[in-house]
């Protein structure tokens, strides 16, 4: 196969150029004529009965255009599953009591923002306060506040169970009962949220018989279909049309109540209405990502060999069920990719409480899981005296393993990424110095290392992307693509694969996506699945019209298709280049000799083509996908052992994402994974007291600046390769890349100064106490063995 | 976005200005570079019904007097502080401490008189009250404190936030102030009340017009800490500051002026502490005893998610630090000269 042109070159972003001369529309910049401002009445209570709501002053108010209160919606239910076991469970305006702090009550429209807030002010709410509650552990129990029914398929011993995931191989008793060496851990997380720095922001206009909607999102088919159900719309009447996305993480995927309520109102008033979420509403009022609360039992063989493992995992949920039932079920498979465990038992809770709906957020559980598994992982090394690398390398899966679920790793593997991250960062050398042999002065240095896997495109809603490429009659072509480009560069691998795959230069390719009505249907920007899913689309799109631009071309020259060439928007004879065809004359003579075709080709694409549907939620039963992509990290730390001050100094990344397209936009993914999981791992909380937020802003909320960011390599273990013509196989590298640097820079700062952190963030003040607790414990047996005997 | 109706002046002239600030009484507001004034407002913690911009008045160069002493007019940008060759000279302390504050943006906007007079801070207070922390706590007019439900009616236990407070009171600084019937002068340490109610010591109709810093003697040196969680763009979980006065041996300590900010509803000064400095030689021990006192007696308040232990864990080993830089600081100059 010839050289390739474009794919695996780091190509300039397409966005790149008006994102940084301002020229990028986003939501926030679209402009109607006669637009009005909506703004949400939100809950001040975590958990209350709504007696009576009155609108009437907020109504009789001048400039007030429209209110409404889910009086005025159709009462259809949505939620971010909808499946039998899990029914749509949430109103898009709370009906008869709030479940959440912010919960959304009503909806109104104004001329202007003054108008729309004094309007707020006037409606009249009669409340009964209900008792709330905000731990899942206490949720859990029987007698506490009920937020929502249980399940009806929870255990009848739990209370506010939003759903359950249990699986389980092998025997586990058995398991523990052959181990050498069993332990018991548990592990929690801060409440964190996204930080995209785009708002929430949606602008909708209904014309006659169409509503057209502008919003930040990450994949507008979803979005679509949400809309258009709680609408009671069919979908041909609602079209999202694309902007540019400011980023998202997770936080843009459901529905939001603002998007229907700005749809609603301007089908009332017959004008656009745009909503803007403040800063203060997202950090207080949407959603966040979902702490977890993991209770690892494991037990493993004297040469670390692990033999059984049981896990609980807590999900402190919110008062919807949301991505909640996802990430207990997730957490299963973020435990089950990487080793090898013969008997395992698992069990997810999510419990409804009174705390904000929760959505993915980069990553979906895995950082908390693997921070939990990998730093057990650790001491579980420790107590049997052999070293980080080894007890990972013994239990890490190879390339070709059947996984429980029934997937298969292929050419992936862990164990190629942990040897060579162990050998590029020496680990061996350097874990343990700084305890053996303390420097001079307050400043350890500590190393870490997590081990991570992630799946990519696993089947949702809407499970599959098409891709159509027309060519222009020079030569050039347009794609319609159904991706949506929040930042990642969506748009530019897609144009590196039809350049690729038709000779043609990335500026002879232009894109129009992410539109419900003028693009074909696209899984979405979040389940990681975009390049492989929605670029095998578009690979699949540009070989048609290369094969017809052959075919034509063959014909016309009298040639055989296998001695043709294409280069730079030509047909060549292999042999006689003097022979040769444009572009240009070819689709020329193929609108003259096949009956008008312009020459456009259709691809489509979906993982797993031979599974109807994604796996069950509950049980676990069924395939995933056929493409894990495995990472090992590693982190250096710098503790100062008397502030308790810790920052990452370095990180490592090794990962398998099968080949990448763009290197550099692989080098960005796996840069912004690192500094969020610094993020996660030092700085970042969202502080809540009794279901209200304390530091909704970005002050207070401390996302990482450039200033903290670490020096960060990465290497690629390439397993998969690009051919023309030929599918591919790529894999995920835009949110597995958290898990194992965060796991990674804990059992840095363990490895720094000895001290274990169950709980993120790792915080000055527990590490100080950690400290304060190891110094105790030295003086106790100090003194006991001076002590007379 | 503001969501209340407000009116705006211009003032020509700092005396303009108090006189528009005296007309309307408790309604009027002076605006400066607006960084603190415009989110307070946008939180509706503050409405008042007149701006006073004194954006039109262009503040003095920083000048040194014929005593020695500087002077910096109250309107000077907080970059212009950070950056002035004048300044970063004979205060450097200054410089330094205009340097922390927020980020650029903040410090090309944010004045020095702005920076002084910022309000108090809270998380309970420092955000809309549509539906979060409704009911107006005591600062602002209500009946209950959201943090310390016991606190009697007077008693407002936010903490007050300035980089550049504990640097000028460290320096033994004064302010100008410019008020209906002329102008005075006190100390910057004079300025701050202790109340987190109303914590400066200034009526409605009078205006910062500039600051003074005594010359430093011979022998004197300095100390600068803020302790954050991210290194920049965020204020303070504690700011210290240390101005020290060496006999000719060059550790023998013959003043000591040591401020701690961003715990209190003012700048504290931990004058027992200094005094153990006093007429002693700094030794490792003798800083790291004071340095203790002070995180006993500043007695910190528990603020922006840090617990009490974990501020004075902080000061603690943080005081200590700066007192030995400072000594250090000392150390190099003599040897550079
Ligand atoms: C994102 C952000 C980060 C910040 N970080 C920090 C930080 O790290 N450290 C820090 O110290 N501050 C910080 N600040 C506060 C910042 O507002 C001040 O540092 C700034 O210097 C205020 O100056 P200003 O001119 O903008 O004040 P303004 O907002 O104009 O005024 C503030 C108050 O002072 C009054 N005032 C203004 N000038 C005078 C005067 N001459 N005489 C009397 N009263 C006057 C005003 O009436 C008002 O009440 C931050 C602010 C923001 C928004
Ligand atoms: S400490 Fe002060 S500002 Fe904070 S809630 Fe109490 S009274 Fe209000």
């Amino acid at each position: 196969m010839s050289e390739l042109n474009y794919v695996g070159k780091s190509v300039k972003r397409k966005d790149g150029p008006d994102k940084v001369t301002g020229k990028a529309v986003y939501t926030q910049d679209v402009r109607l004529p006669n637009t009005l401002i909506g703004r949400i009445l939100r809950s001040p209570h975590p958990h209350a009965r709504i007696l009576r709501i009155d609108t009437s002053r907020a109504r009789a108010l001048p400039g007030v255009k429209a209110v409404i209160t889910v009086e005025d919606t159709k009462g259809i239910k949505h939620g971010f599953v909808e499946t039998p076991r899990y029914p749509p469970d949430q109103e898009v305006l709370a009906r008869g009591k709030v479940v959440h702090v912010g919960e959304e009550i009503a909806a109104l429209a104004a001329v202007d923002q003054i108008t729309a807030q004094k309007a707020l002010g006037l409606i009249d709410i009669e409340w009964e306060i209900l008792p709330a509650v905000f731990e899942p552990e206490d949720a859990m129990r029987p007698g506490a506040p009920e937020i929502h029914p249980n399940h009806p398929k929870a255990p009848r011993e739990f209370a506010n169970i939003g759903g359950t995931t249990e699986t389980q191989w092998g025997d586990i008793e058995k398991g523990f009962a052959e181990s050498d060496y069993v332990r018991e851990d548990r592990f929690e997380c801060q409440l964190r949220t996204h930080g995209y720095l785009e708002p929430h922001v949606t602008l909708a206009h209904w014309e006659s018989d169409k509503l057209n909607v502008w919003t930040s999102s990450m994949g507008v088919f979803v979005k679509r279909a949400k809309l258009a159900k709680v609408l009671d719309l069919p979908y041909s009447s609602v079209r999202i049309h694309k902007t540019y996305v400011g980023g998202t993480f997770g936080g843009k995927i459901d529905l939001y109540s603002h998007e229907y309520c700005a749809s609603r109102l301007s089908m009332i008033t017959g004008r656009p209405v745009q909503i803007t979420a403040s800063r203060e509403e997202i950090f207080s009022a949407y959603r966040h990502a979902q702490p977890l609360i993991l209770e690892i039992k494991t037990g493993v063989k004297k040469d670390g060999t692990l033999v059984a493992q049981r896990i609980r995992a807590i999900n402190n949920a919110g008062a919807f069920r949301g991505s909640g039932v996802v990430v207990i079920f997730l957490a299963w498979g973020f435990t089950m990719i990487p080793y090898r465990i013969p008997n395992l038992k698992y069990e997810g809770f999510s419990v409804y409480t009174n705390h904000t709906v929760r959505a993915p957020q980069r990553g979906h559980g895995a950082p908390k899981v693997r921070f939990a598994i990998e730093s057990q992982m650790d001491m579980i090394a420790e107590a049997l005296g052999i070293d980080p690398i080894t007890i990972r390398m013994r239990n890490a899966r190879e390339p070709g393993e059947q996984l429980p679920n029934g997937d298969n790793t292929h050419r992936g593997g862990l164990a190629a990424c942990v040897a060579l991250a162990a050998e590029k960062s020496d680990f061996l050398a350097k874990v343990g110095r700084d305890r053996a042999s303390p420097p001079k002065g307050t400043l350890r240095r500590g190393i870490g290392i997590g081990a991570s896997a992630y799946m990519g495109g696993t089947l949702i809603y809407p499970n599959g992307s098409a891709v159509i490429v027309k060519m222009n009659d020079d030569g050039s072509a347009i794609v319609l693509t159904g991706a949506i480009d929040i930042g990642q560069g969506s748009e530019t691998v897609i144009s590196q694969i039809v350049a690729e795959e038709l000779s043609i230069g990335m500026d002879d390719v232009k894109i129009i996506s992410s539109d419900t009505d003028t693009t074909p249907q696209d899984i979405g920007a979040w389940i990681s699945g975009m390049t492989y899913v929605t670029g095998n689309a578009a690979r699949q799109a540009a070989g048609r019209a290369r094969e017809k631009l052959l075919q034509v071309a063959s014909e016309k020259m009298g040639a055989e298709v296998e001695n043709l060439v294409l280069k730079d928007k030509m047909v060549y004879h292999r042999l006689n280049p003097e022979l040769k065809m444009s572009y240009r004359e070819v689709i020329a003579a193929s609108v003259a000799t096949h009956r008008g075709d312009t020459i456009i080709g259709e691809g489509f694409w979906r993982t797993m083509r031979d599974e109807p549907t994604h796996p069950s939620l509950a049980t676990t039963k069924g395939r995933w996908t056929e493409n894990y992509a495995f990472s090992a990290q590693v982190a250096e730390v710098e503790v100062d052992i008397e502030t308790g001050e810790a920052r990452l100094v370095k990180a490592l990344t090794v990962h398998d994402c099968g080949f990448p397209i763009n290197p550099q936009l692989v080098k960005g993914q796996v840069d912004g994974q690192i500094s969020m999981a610094l993020g996660h791992a030092f700085m970042e909380e969202v502080l809540t007291k009794d279901g209200y937020t304390l530091n909704p802003n970005w002050l207070d909320y401390r996302m990482p600046t450039i200033h903290n960011m670490a020096i960060s390599e990465d290497a690629d273990v390439i397993t998969e390769q690009y051919r023309v013509g030929q599918p591919y196989r790529t894999k995920e590298v835009g949110e597995g890349l958290i898990s194992g640097i965060l796991a990674a820079m804990g059992n840095a700062v363990y490895d720094a100064t000895g001290v274990r952190l169950y709980s993120t963030p790792f915080s000055a003040e527990k590490i100080l106490a950690g400290l304060r607790a190891l110094e105790y414990a030295a003086k106790k047996v100090r003194s006991a063995s001076k002590a007379p005997a | 976005m503001i969501l209340f109706d407000f009116d705006y002046e211009r003032a020509d002239t700092l005396e303009q200005a108090v006189a528009l600030l005296a007309r309307l009484q408790g309604d009027a507001r002076a605006l400066a570079g607006g960084t603190d004034l415009l989110p307070g407002m946008r939180m509706e913690n503050i409405r008042p019904g007149l701006l006073v911009s004194l954006s039109g008045i262009e503040p003095e160069a920083p000048q040194v007097l014929a005593d020695g002493s500087i002077r910096i007019d109250a309107l000077t940008r907080l970059a212009t502080l950070e950056n002035s060759e004048l300044v970063r000279r004979v205060v450097p302390m200054l410089a330094q401490s205009a340097h922390v504050v927020g980020g650029n943006q903040i410090r090309q906007m944010g004045t020095l008189g702005g920076n002084l007079c910022q309000e108090v801070r809270c998380l309970h207070l420092d955000q809309k009250h549509d539906y979060q922390f409704v009911a107006p706590c005591y600062k602002r007019g209500g009946t209950c404190c959201y943090p310390f439900p016991r606190n009697a009616p007077e008693v407002c236990w936010s903490v007050y936030m300035s980089d550049i407070a504990p640097a000028l009171i460290a320096l033994n600084a004064q302010v100008e102030i410019l008020g209906e019937t002329g102008t005075r002068r006190i100390d910057v340490e004079a300025l701050f009340t202790g109340n987190g109610l109303k914590p400066l010591a200034l009526s409605q109709a009078e205006l910062l017009r500039a600051v003074l810093i005594p010359a430093a003697a011979p022998g004197f040196t300095w100390g600068f800490h803020k302790s954050t969680v991210r290194g920049g763009l965020e204020f303070g979980m504690a700011v210290l500051a240390v101005a020290l006065q060496l006999a000719e041996d060059g550790r023998t300590c013959t003043d000591a002026r040591i401020v701690v900010g961003a715990v209190r509803e003012g700048p504290v000064r931990p004058v027992a502490a200094e005094r153990s400095l006093i007429g002693k030689t700094l030794d490792e021990e003798r800083m790291e005893q004071a340095a203790a006192d002070t995180s006993r007696v500043v007695n910190p308040l528990p603020h922006h998610g840090f617990s009490k232990r974990h501020l004075m864990d902080n000061i603690r080993v943080h005081l200590r630090r700066t007192l030995a830089r400072a000594l250090q600081r000392a150390r190099d100059q003599e040897a550079g000269r």
